[in-house]
C-alpha cells in the first residue's frame, strides 16, 4: 500500500527523513517514534505536502508528490493539532471537506450527516465547531476524514488530549473501522498502547531513519513459548528434565524458571513431568513480547539501521 | 454509513473532476463573506450612488422631467467619458471598504483556525485554494463595480435619442477594464494582506493601509526630490490616470506629473507579484521550521 523507496526529505540543511526503505502492507500501520523522530514529516510527504529531495514515496502505486492529487484524493487526512473552520456547524464543515474531496453536493450532505452520527456528534451536528470540546472536534476531524470515504485513513495523534472514556471511544471506532475492512489505516502516536490496541504492523522511526518495522501479530507469534514457572519441589531437577524435551530454561532463586518452549512442547507436558518428580508448579505465566518491548529494543539500535525485530 | 445503523460504508460513487474543486471553495468563500449583515449593509451602501447616477442619466435624457425640475441646460448633465468616470471612481472607492471587509473573512478564519492542512490535505493545490478565494471576492466586488457601470452604460444608450452607444463604446470597454484592473489588484492585495494578520479587524485596517499610507510616502517622495515618480506610490492618483486614459477623459492632472501609462502597469504587475509572493510564503499546509 505504501512503498518507501530511499526516501529522503530535507527541510532547509536539515534531514529529516533519511533514507527509507520499505512497504507498508499491514491493513492498521501504526507509526512510531520520539518526537523529532520524523513522523509527521513522513505523513506530510505522504499528503505531497514536502517534496522528496532523494527516492521516492508512493501510495497505492501512485507517486506521492508527482501524483498528489490524485493520492490526496484517496485518502482521508485527521491532523495532530487543532484544524477546522471554527465559524462553520459541524454538518457544514463536514460536508464542505466531502465536496472538495470529490463528493457531489447532494452526496456530501448526505454522507456529512451520516459521518457525523457514525462517530457520535450526531445530536451536536448543527453546533459551530468552535463551541465543541476537545473531544469532539477530534471527532469532527475523524467524521470529515471518513466522510469522502477515503481508501487510507490517516489519523495524527487521534487520542491526543482525550480523556479516558473519550480515548476508549476513538479506539474503539478505529477498531471498527479496521475491522470492516474497505479502507486501510496510518495511526501516528506516542501513546504505545493505542497503537498495540488497533494496528497490526508498525514502523518505528527514530532520527529520521527506520529502527523497526514489523507485524505485531507475527511478533507476537514468535515469542508464545516464552514462560515464568515458579515451583516448589526438586528444581533443579525438574530443569534438567525439561531441557531434555527441548526447551532453553534458567534457573533462578526462589524455584523461579524461565524458559522458551518449542512450539510441539505443550503446558501440559511441563506438569506431567513435574507430578512424576513430585514437584509442585505454583504460577505458569505466559509472557507475551509487548509492543513496548519492540520499540525500545528499536530504540536501543544505536545505529539507527533498519532492523527486523526479532526476539 | 448509515445514520440509523451507525455503521462505515465505504463511498463508492462518481467524484466530480478535480478542476471543479476550485469552484467549490469560491461558493463556500462567497456564502461565507456574504452571511455577514456588515456585507449586505456595505452591498446596499453600494449601490445608492448607482441609483443618484440612473436619476441622472434619465434626467439628461429626458427634456420634459428636467423642466419640472426646473433643472439646467442639456450641458449641466451631459453623459460622457466625464460623467462615467465619475461612476467609476465612486463605484470602485465603495469597493475598497467591501474587499477590506470580505478578504480577511476568506483567508483570516482559515488561518485562525488552523484549517489549511485539513483543506490542503484535498486534492486541491495551494494556487487552487487561493484561485477559489481570488474568485470569491472577484465575483463579490464585480457586483458594485462593472455590473452597475455597464447597466448604467446600457440604460444610457437605451435612453438616447441619438446613436450614442455605438459612438461610445470605449467607454464601456473602458468601465469593464477599469473595473476589472482594479477589483483584481484589490483582490490580490486584500487576499495578501489577510494571509499576513490573523485578526480581521486588524486585516481590515491593515488593507487600507496598504492602498493610502504609501500614498502619503509617495507624496513625500515627490515634494522632496521633486520628482513625479513618487506618484508611482500613490494608488487613487494613479488609478485615476489609468481611468481616464481607458475611458478617453482629458486628464486634470498637471503635465508635469503625467505618469506613462507603461508605468502605471509595471506598478500594478510589480505589487501583484508581491502580493504573490507574500501569499505562497503564508498559504501552506505545514510550517516549515528550516534548520
Amino acid at each position: 500500500m505504501i512503498d518507501l523507496n530511499g526516501l529522503e526529505v530535507r527541510l532547509g540543511n536539515r534531514i529529516v527523513l533519511d533514507g527509507l526503505t520499505g512497504s507498508l502492507q499491514g491493513q492498521a500501520i501504526g507509526l512510531l517514534g520520539p518526537n523529532g523522530a520524523g513522523k509527521s514529516t513522513l505523513i506530510n510527504t505522504l499528503l505531497g505536502f514536502h517534496p522528496p529531495s532523494k527516492g521516492t514515496a508512493s501510495v497505492f502505486g501512485l507517486d506521492c508528490h508527482r501524483d498528489r492529487a490524485e493520492v490526496r484524493g484517496g485518502i482521508g487526512y485527521m491532523p495532530e493539532n487543532d484544524s477546522f473552520i471554527g465559524n462553520m456547524s459541524g454538518v457544514r464543515f463536514v460536508r464542505y471537506m466531502a465536496e472538495l474531496a470529490g463528493l457531489s453536493v447532494g452526496e456530501a450532505l448526505e454522507r456529512a450527516h451520516e459521518a457525523l452520527f457514525y462517530v457520535g456528534l450526531g445530536e451536536v451536528r448543527y453546533r459551530r465547531v468552535n463551541t465543541y470540546s476537545l473531544g469532539m472536534k477530534q471527532l469532527v476531524k475523524l467524521a470529515q476524514a471518513l466522510a469522502q470515504g477515503p481508501r487510507l485513513l490517516i489519523l495524527d495523534e487521534p487520542t491526543n488530549g482525550l480523556d479516558p472514556i473519550a480515548r476508549q471511544r476513538m479506539i474503539q471506532l478505529i477498531k471498527e473501522i479496521r475491522q470492516q475492512g474497505s479502507v486501510r489505516l496510518l495511526i501516528s502516536s506516542h501513546l504505545l498502547r493505542d497503537i498495540d490496541e488497533t494496528c497490526d504492523e508498525v514502523l518505528i522511526l527514530k532520527d529520521g531513519r527506520i529502527a523497526a518495522l514489523c507485524n505485531i501479530e507475527e511478533e507476537r507469534r514468535s515469542n508464545r513459548s516464552f514462560m515464568e514457572l515458579e515451583t516448589v519441589g526438586a528444581t533443579e531437577k525438574f530443569s534438567v528434565s525439561i531441557r531434555g524435551l527441548g526447551c532453553e530454561c534458567a534457573c533462578f532463586p526462589g524455584g523461579r524458571i524461565k524458559l522458551v518452549i518449542p512450539a510441539h512442547i505443550e503446558a501440559r507436558d511441563l506438569y506431567v513431568i513435574a507430578s512424576e518428580q513430585g514437584v509442585q508448579i505454583r504460577r505458569m505465566n505466559r509472557r507475551r513480547d509487548s509492543l513496548e518491548d519492540i520499540f525500545l529494543r528499536a530504540m536501543e539500535n544505536e545505529s539507527g539501521r533498519m532492523a527486523h525485530v526479532s526476539l | 454509513m448509515s445514520v440509523y445503523k451507525h455503521i462505515y460504508r465505504a463511498y463508492a460513487g462518481k467524484v466530480t473532476p478535480v478542476w471543479t474543486r476550485v469552484f467549490v471553495l469560491a461558493r463556500y468563500g462567497f456564502a461565507e463573506a456574504w452571511s455577514s449583515k456588515i456585507t449586505i449593509g456595505l452591498f446596499t451602501l453600494c449601490l445608492l450612488p448607482p441609483i443618484v447616477f440612473l436619476i441622472g442619466i434619465y434626467l439628461a435624457n429626458n427634456p420634459i422631467a428636467r423642466t419640472l425640475i426646473g433643472g439646467r441646460g442639456p450641458q449641466g448633465l451631459a453623459i460622457n467619458a466625464r460623467f462615467f468616470l465619475n461612476v467609476l471612481a465612486t463605484q470602485s472607492w465603495l469597493a475598497l471598504p467591501l474587499a477590506s471587509w470580505i478578504a480577511p473573512q476568506l483567508i483570516t478564519f482559515d488561518l485562525a483556525d488552523n484549517a489549511l492542512p485539513i483543506l490542503l490535505s484535498h486534492p486541491i493545490s495551494r494556487f487552487g485554494y487561493v484561485l477559489g478565494k481570488f474568485i470569491a471576492l472577484f465575483a463579490s466586488l464585480s457586483v458594485v463595480t462593472w455590473v452597475p457601470c455597464l447597466l448604467l452604460f446600457a440604460y444610457q444608450s437605451y435612453s438616447s435619442p441619438l446613436p450614442w452607444a455605438a459612438a461610445n463604446l470605449q467607454i464601456a470597454a473602458g468601465l469593464l477594464a477599469g473595473t476589472v484592473i482594479w477589483i483584481a489588484f484589490l483582490s490580490i492585495l486584500g487576499l495578501a494582506v489577510s494571509s499576513w494578520v490573523k485578526w480581521r479587524v486588524a486585516a481590515t485596517g491593515a488593507i487600507f493601509a496598504a492602498v493610502f499610507i504609501p500614498a502619503g510616502v509617495g507624496g513625500i517622495i515627490t515634494g522632496v526630490l521633486r520628482t513625479r515618480w513618487g506618484f508611482l506610490l500613490n494608488v487613487p492618483f494613479m488609478m485615476t490616470s489609468l481611468w481616464q486614459r481607458l475611458l478617453g477623459d482629458p486628464e486634470s492632472a498637471r503635465a508635469i506629473f503625467y505618469l506613462p501609462t507603461g508605468a502605471i502597469a509595471a506598478t500594478l504587475v510589480l505589487t501583484c507579484f508581491i502580493c504573490a509572493v507574500m501569499l505562497n510564503s503564508r498559504i501552506r499546509a505545514c510550517e516549515v521550521v528550516r534548520g
